[in-house]
């Protein structure tokens, strides 16, 4: 069987004369990271991986840094995705950021994503890494020294826990066969009732001792596909200013609500938000619990169906009850 | 000569309880149940000091708080005349003592770039000089580090006693202990016993072993031409920061990243004037009123922060890097942009070009 | 210059004691400092700055467009753009502000003497080239020709038109421009870079100073390289985003050079050593 990495590198050497960047992951810093990769010339190719340290969503780069609703030479912008990321591409067509017919997808489905921090907390001294692969329910690393084997739940992000499409749902090619998800749809919004069957007050206190720890960074913000408004974004603006510079609590719940309800009904769920925080702020949760409101009045997900429009978008007259 | 002690790691909370008495003391605690990250809080009884990896954010907020008040400010009508008003203005603080305790030398030398641009320049910024002045550190020998790390690279080391008041071996079941200054040694009575002749030797070995190491595989401290010379290449800074999503998190969590904003924060008639971390990484940090922006890309801000760590900084202050070389903003980036890489490619892209 | 011991970030508390309109967007305030003796003892060099203080609102960065020989009041003239400044606007006579001056460096004076002075000024630019204008009016021995280029878009866009005739008979010529034709206009029509060309000035021992919009400059520039000026005779100040304005929040610097401390005046020569990042 074919090293996907392999694979990906000679599908996109195929058609690379067509393309003006290949969004794809390379090797990181060590060898239990990958970074994002701009491939531009065809050299380079044999730089793209693909393992489950593979974390980014490379659809952020769409809107923000490639601009993908117009491509003047006709060139396409080769994109690899997971199934997580594929949601987020659909989304970002269904509100119009992106064109399809700009874009050359390569799906892969997804068997988990390792969260370094649990990984970490498992195995803090893990050193010489050759290898990083998912074999049944288990995340397989090799080392010079020896291999070691993690339960699959236990080190993965929390994103993959709640994972209902590894298999990415608009695609050019699928590198891969097919996979089953790690949940149902039943046990889709699990964190979210896990908090909510804390008491009022004891769900307050976990938020604020979450959000206390905020510094206000942005990079959920900024790694989220779907914020598109860039450098105009309302929590930044000075004329008029709407969020004090304080770092109190109060002014990190603003930016967080702010957030999350600018992605009400348009999130789709990446995780690439809880990913990046520094301080492990559990972000996502915010998001899907307002996702789930969205799913129940208006029986709507973002990132599935490229010709629905997100409701929140437009307007019913006959809607009831809103 | 001073005093050396040990204190075991089981004596360790009451060792803090002793010297939070005398004054604020920050430790390295988890952020939270099943984290692994690790931040600098104010001591307090069942808190668990966590010693045995790097923090994610440094003790950088003791001295420089993430939002600090500089001045306070009251409008007030002038009672002698009703229609004009008078400003009621105060600044200042009072400042109590602090130690920071289990910090690394890495986090230790970010306050040296501190100590150049508050304290030394035409200007004195009170606020730090205040704290700086009241402020010690029990700093921890590293034997920690990652793949990450490289304080060697910049002329510092796992080692690197420069800066600290207090210095701390592991050894054994715990640590021992030496004043390295006075400010240091008047602690030394609180905090624990004389150390055995047999430990002194053992932290002894194992401060060898571990200077003698070499952390980081590049010298990245004469970098400063090499810049220059790559300023204007646009391709290479495209090539190097496509990936960046342009957050603020790798000057937020860098020891040695000083910049911030200035603004008020009123209410009514009264209000602050606050100064709070700001990141050059930022489209705002210098988007000026008529809408023009020096710095308008990612790849022309991160060019500026490249050169003001390894270039501009050095050559402004004899050579001193302001760079501590801890690889926070490696290990904390999104897309784990690596500093070293994008600093060593500009010497290697100038060799080829010779 | 500034105590060292005091709080850098300290302003002193200023009246408004009166408020001009120059144009439709820009204002000139004369302010005088609460304390008495901190006014009387107050000094500063033509072409260094001052952050003025609207407290609940900000700080903002003004030249002090009054000279040094001149120091009944502090001049500040504010164009209306940001919140700072809109705020600025709203203010009246009587009303309190906070002073945070002198900051930066000055224009060379001393290496400017005996020397032909060429000014060009677009706008707002006018404000800065006003102080040294006065100054060099009210040491008129110690400076040699003294021309002054003054364009906007429009009549109405002239700042301090009220005082041309005081620089006319201090021994400045005076050439003034404005885009294009308007009802009523005598003088030159023209850009600046344009007329600057027009009237082609001799470089020999003579110093320019100019201070206007980027755009205007750059032209500017082009003209007085035509003309022969090399890169230590023409001087100008810039503008960035300041916030201390006391070289330690890091914001306004080029390279290695801090605009509020080693600026906000450079020459041309400075200037092309420093990192094309303006």
């Amino acid at each position: 069987m074919e090293d996907k990495a392999k694979t990906l590198q000679r599908e996109f050497l195929k058609v690379f004369e067509k393309l003006e960047v290949v969004l794809g992951w390379e090797p990181g810093y060590d060898s239990l990271h990958a970074s994002p990769s701009f491939i531009r010339q065809v050299e380079d190719l044999n730089k793209l991986v693909w393992n489950p340290l593979c974390s980014q969503n490379l659809c952020n780069y769409l809107v923000k840094t490639l601009n993908a609703s117009v491509r003047e030479d006709g060139k396409k912008i080769g994109i690899c995705v997971k199934g997580c990321d594929s949601r987020s591409l659909v989304a970002l067509i269904q509100e119009k950021f992106v064109t399809r017919e700009t874009l050359y997808i390569v799906g892969i489905p997804c068997e988990g994503t390792v969260n370094w921090h649990r990984l970490m907390r498992f195995e803090p001294s893990l050193k010489d890494v050759q290898k990083v692969t998912i074999q049944g329910q288990e995340l397989v690393v090799e080392t010079a020294q020896k291999t070691y084997r993690f339960p699959l739940q236990h080190v993965m992000e929390q994103r993959c826990l709640h994972c209902r499409y590894p298999n990415p749902i608009i695609y050019d090619l699928l590198v891969g066969e097919p996979i089953t998800p790690h949940a149902g749809d039943d046990q889709a919004y699990g964190d979210v009732e896990k908090i909510e069957q804390y008491s009022l007050p004891d769900r307050l206190k976990f938020w604020e001792k979450e959000i206390d720890r905020c510094i206000r960074c942005y990079a959920c913000r900024n790694a989220c596909p779907l914020c598109v408004c860039r450098d105009s974004c309302i929590v930044e603006t000075r004329t008029p200013k709407w969020l004090a510079q304080r770092c109190d609590l109060k002014e990190k719940f603003f930016y967080h609500m702010i957030h999350a309800m600018h992605l009400a009904g348009r999130c789709t769920e990446c995780g690439e938000c809880e990913r990046v925080c520094p301080v492990e702020i559990p972000v996502t949760l915010i998001k899907k619990k307002l996702n789930q409101i969205v799913k129940e009045l208006l029986d709507y997900e973002a990132g599935i169906d490229p010709q629905k429009q997100p409701p929140l978008l437009t307007f019913d007259p006959s809607e009831k009850g809103i | 000569m001073y005093e050396k002690i040990f204190i075991a790691q089981g004596e360790l909370a009451a060792m803090l309880e002793r010297l939070s008495k005398e004054m604020d003391v920050w430790v390295p605690v988890e952020m939270g149940d099943e984290k692994w990250g690790v931040r600098f809080l104010p001591y307090y009884r069942d808190n668990v000091v966590v010693l045995d990896r790097q923090s994610t954010i440094g003790p950088k907020n003791v001295l420089f708080p993430q939002v600090e008040t500089l001045l306070r400010f009251r409008y007030q009508k002038d009672s002698q005349d009703p229609s004009k008003q008078r400003i009621d203005l105060k600044d200042r603080q009072e400042v109590s003592s602090a130690l920071v305790f289990g910090a690394r030398p890495c986090d230790v030398r970010g306050f040296f770039t501190f100590d150049h641009v508050f304290l030394n320049g035409r200007y004195k910024d009170p606020y730090y000089a205040q704290c700086r002045e009241k402020t010690l550190f029990a700093t921890l020998l590293c034997d920690t580090e990652d793949s990450a790390c490289f304080c060697s690279s910049v002329d510092s080391g796992p080692g690197d006693r420069e800066g600290s008041d207090l210095w701390m071996v592991p050894v054994d079941d715990g640590y021992v202990i030496e004043a390295l200054n006075d400010k240091g040694r008047k602690l030394i009575p609180i905090m624990g016993k004389p150390a055995t002749p047999e430990q002194i030797e053992k932290a002894q070995r194992i401060q060898e072993q571990v200077t003698a190491k070499r952390i980081g595989e590049y010298d990245l401290t004469r970098s400063a031409k090499d810049f220059t010379g790559r300023f204007e290449d646009m391709d290479y800074w495209r090539d190097m920061v496509s990936r960046c999503i342009s957050c603020g998190i790798c000057t937020f969590v860098c020891p040695t990243c000083y910049c911030f904003n200035i603004t008020d924060e009123s209410r009514d008639l009264e209000g602050e004037r606050i100064r709070s971390w700001d990141s050059c990484m930022f489209y705002h940090y210098t988007l000026e009123a008529s809408g023009h922006n020096p710095r308008p890309e990612k790849f022309e801000r991160y060019r500026n922060r490249v050169g003001h760590k390894f270039s501009y900084f050095p050559d402004t202050y004899n050579g001193m890097i302001s760079c501590c070389g801890c690889g926070r903003c490696i290990r904390s980036c999104p897309v784990f942009i690596d500093i070293r890489k994008i600093v060593h490619h500009l010497k290697e892209a100038v060799d080829a070009e010779n | 210059m500034p105590k060292i011991d005091s709080n850098p970030f300290l302003p002193e508390l200023a009246t408004i004691q009166d408020i001009i309109q120059e144009t439709s967007n820009i204002l000139t305030f004369r302010v005088v400092l609460n304390d008495e003796q901190k006014m009387r003892e107050f000094s500063f060099q033509p072409g260094q700055v001052g952050q003025l203080s609207v407290f609940g609102v900000g700080e903002s960065t003004f030249v002090i467009n009054s000279p040094p020989t001149r120091k009944d009041y502090l001049q500040f003239s504010v164009m209306r753009t940001g919140e700072v400044t809109q705020r600025l606007h709203q203010l009246n006579i009587g009303d309190q502000i906070g002073v945070r001056a002198p900051l930066g460096n000055g224009f060379p004076v001393d290496k400017l003497k005996a020397h032909d002075i060429l000014f060009i000024a677009g706008g707002i630019g006018m404000a800065p080239l006003r102080t040294l204008l006065l100054y060099m009016l009210d040491n008129r021995e110690d400076y040699g020709d003294i021309m002054l280029i003054y364009g906007a878009r429009s009549p109405e866009d002239l700042c301090y038109t009220y005082e041309f005739d005081e620089w006319r008979s201090g021994g400045v010529r005076l050439v003034l421009t404005v885009d294009r034709e308007f009802p009523g206009w005598k003088e030159r029509v023209g850009f600046v870079p344009t007329v600057l060309t027009e009237e082609a000035p001799s470089s020999y021992n003579c110093k320019a100073v100019t201070c206007g919009p980027p755009i205007m400059i750059k032209f500017v520039l082009i003209g007085l390289k035509r003309l022969d000026f090399e890169d230590h005779q023409i001087i100008t100040t810039l503008e960035k985003r300041m916030k201390c304005g006391i070289g330690i929040c890091g914001r306004c610097n080029i390279g290695t050079k801090y605009v509020c401390v080693d600026g906000p005046v450079f020459s041309y020569e400075e200037l092309r050593q420093m990192v094309p990042e303006i």
